[in-house]
């Protein structure tokens, strides 16, 4: 069943640029998607639209089949959304303030929401760390902190806007196994991304943007061979003939 | 981003920080009161302890003082306009008797401040937040939710602005920015570039804050007064009271 649906999508920015055409895509539930495409492709556009934060000049969007636009906060409960820049995410003083700042506006009982700052701060290997402050993590806990805040809000969808942007290697790393085991645990992840590298092996679908369309959907393993005319650099295993190979096991 | 600012939470277990911060409210207020109303042995003994307490929140003071150097000017204009007089043949005269007056008023505006930081520092701003709709509350035509907000933004976002500033400053001064002689120049040039930070931040921040579903009308954090609250507020009566009571008096 698919849990987002967008059907002929279009949007265009104060100043004229259209950066959206005519974009019909379904996302299954429990699927793990990457959308890649060059700077301005459209990718973090077409995520806004997703959880309402952006809204359709014309076409829809459905969130397990409701009209964000009619509706969204409902879509925001069902899509957590990890934004670029981790820092601008950052809300809380402590870690432990940070995790609970979505549970708070849910109105949930304190109790619950102590409950769910432990297992989302668990699920990303931060337990411990509650009464640090966040601006004084690394790169890779910030990331991993700002996901744990969106899991605490137990949506069904992960959004993540080029998840590995200013990360080093062991970072990736550690960022790029949290995102598996949460897919593996069954949760239904959209990843934008210019650079395939890291995250194409795991994924089960592959869509290409440019200018604002979609100009390719499908399996990985299929899409990436052409991808380089998007303006895409395709993976390092994939250029030397070795197939898609994962970064992490 | 690694070291923010000295005006902010900072995370910690001593006894400031595990006060109520209704209480730490109330004393913040009832010691603002006494300091504009404190004679010198009242704000010699109020800047020892505050220093004290300042260690004890492992607080900073010089760095703090670096920090606030912008205020540090503005008390320095505020010192000169109270202390220097013009006289009848408009010379400026520096009287003793304005300058000992003009110091006070700096030195209990400079309290004040240090004061309103170690309730920043060792204040949580959710706990601060949910003080003040505890606090308002009572009071008729006032949206406490929102005015609580508006404040608690102010206090989160202020040392992330201060941040800015500084990485824009420093950024400017690696460019050569002091060559340029002309201070309306340099200041134009940093403002320009302070306020369009700001304002993409405040973008940023209402986009993640939308996301994650805010509401004014979100669960608060759980507030206990205990016999700490009560004692600390006890001796910030007291220390209200002497600063009522003239030294000379005693």
């Amino acid at each position: 069943m698919a849990i987002i649906e967008t059907f002929n999508l279009c949007h265009h920015f104060a100043d004229g640029t259209k950066s959206l055409r005519d974009v019909s895509l379904a996302f299954k539930e429990g699927e793990f998607t990457v959308i890649a495409g060059a700077n301005g492709s459209g990718k973090t556009t077409l995520l806004r639209h997703f959880n309402g934060l952006l809204f359709p000049d014309s076409g829809t969007v459905l969130v397990g089949g409701k009209s964000v636009k009619k509706d969204p906060m409902a879509a925001r409960q069902q899509i957590g959304m990890v934004f670029q820049d981790a820092e601008s995410q950052i809300v809380g003083d402590t870690v432990y303030d940070d995790v609970a700042f979505g549970p708070e506006n849910l109105r949930l009982k304190r109790s619950l929401i102590d409950q769910r700052v432990s297992r989302a701060l668990a699920d990303v290997n931060l337990t411990g760390f509650e009464e640090r402050c966040p601006h004084h993590l690394s790169g890779g806990e910030k990331r991993r902190l700002v996901i744990a805040g969106v899991l605490a809000m137990a949506p069904r969808v992960l959004l993540m806007d080029e998840p590995f942007s200013n990360l080093d290697y062991p970072a990736t790393c550690t960022v790029l196994s949290q995102i598996v085991k949460l897919h593996e645990a069954g949760h239904t992840i959209i990843i934008t991304t210019h650079d395939l590298e890291k995250v194409i092996a795991h994924a089960e679908r592959l869509v290409v943007m440019e200018k604002g369309c979609v100009v390719n959907d499908g399996v990985p393993e299929d899409v990436v061979v052409s991808i380089k005319q998007f303006g895409i650099r395709p993976p390092c295993s994939v250029q030397m003939g070795n197939g898609i190979q994962p970064w992490v096991s | 981003m690694g070291e923010l600012t000295t005006i902010g939470f900072k995370p910690g277990r001593s006894m400031l920080h595990r006060l109520d911060p209704r209480t730490k409210q109330l004393i913040l207020m009832l010691l603002s009161v006494a300091s504009l109303w404190g004679d010198v042995p009242f704000l010699a003994t109020a800047s020892i302890v505050m220093v004290l307490l300042f260690r004890l929140a492992r607080l900073r003071v010089r760095r703090l003082l670096l920090e606030i150097r912008y205020f540090l000017f503005l008390l320095t204009f505020v010192f000169f306009v109270r202390a220097v007089s013009l006289n009848d043949q408009l010379f400026p005269v520096v009287n003793v008797e304005q300058t000992v007056v003009a110091l006070i008023v700096c030195w209990r505006l400079l309290l004040v401040v240090f004061m309103s930081v170690l309730l920043i520092s060792t204040t949580r701003t959710g706990d601060i937040r949910a003080a003040l709709v505890w606090g308002l509350k009572p009071l008729p035509f006032v949206n406490e939710r929102v005015a609580a907000t508006m404040v608690g933004l102010v206090v989160r976002f202020l040392p992330l602005i201060l941040f800015q500033a500084n990485e824009i400053s420093d950024a400017m001064r690696a460019r050569g920015i002091e060559r340029r002689k002309n201070p309306v120049v340099r200041l134009t040039r940093f403002t320009i570039t302070l306020f369009r930070r700001v304002f993409l931040r405040a973008d940023e921040l209402v986009d993640t804050m939308q996301a994650r579903c805010y509401s004014e009308y979100r669960t608060l954090p759980e507030l206990f007064f205990s016999k700490k609250d009560i004692v600390a507020a006890g001796v910030a009566m007291l220390v209200l009271l002497s600063a009522l009571i003239p030294w000379k008096v005693l």
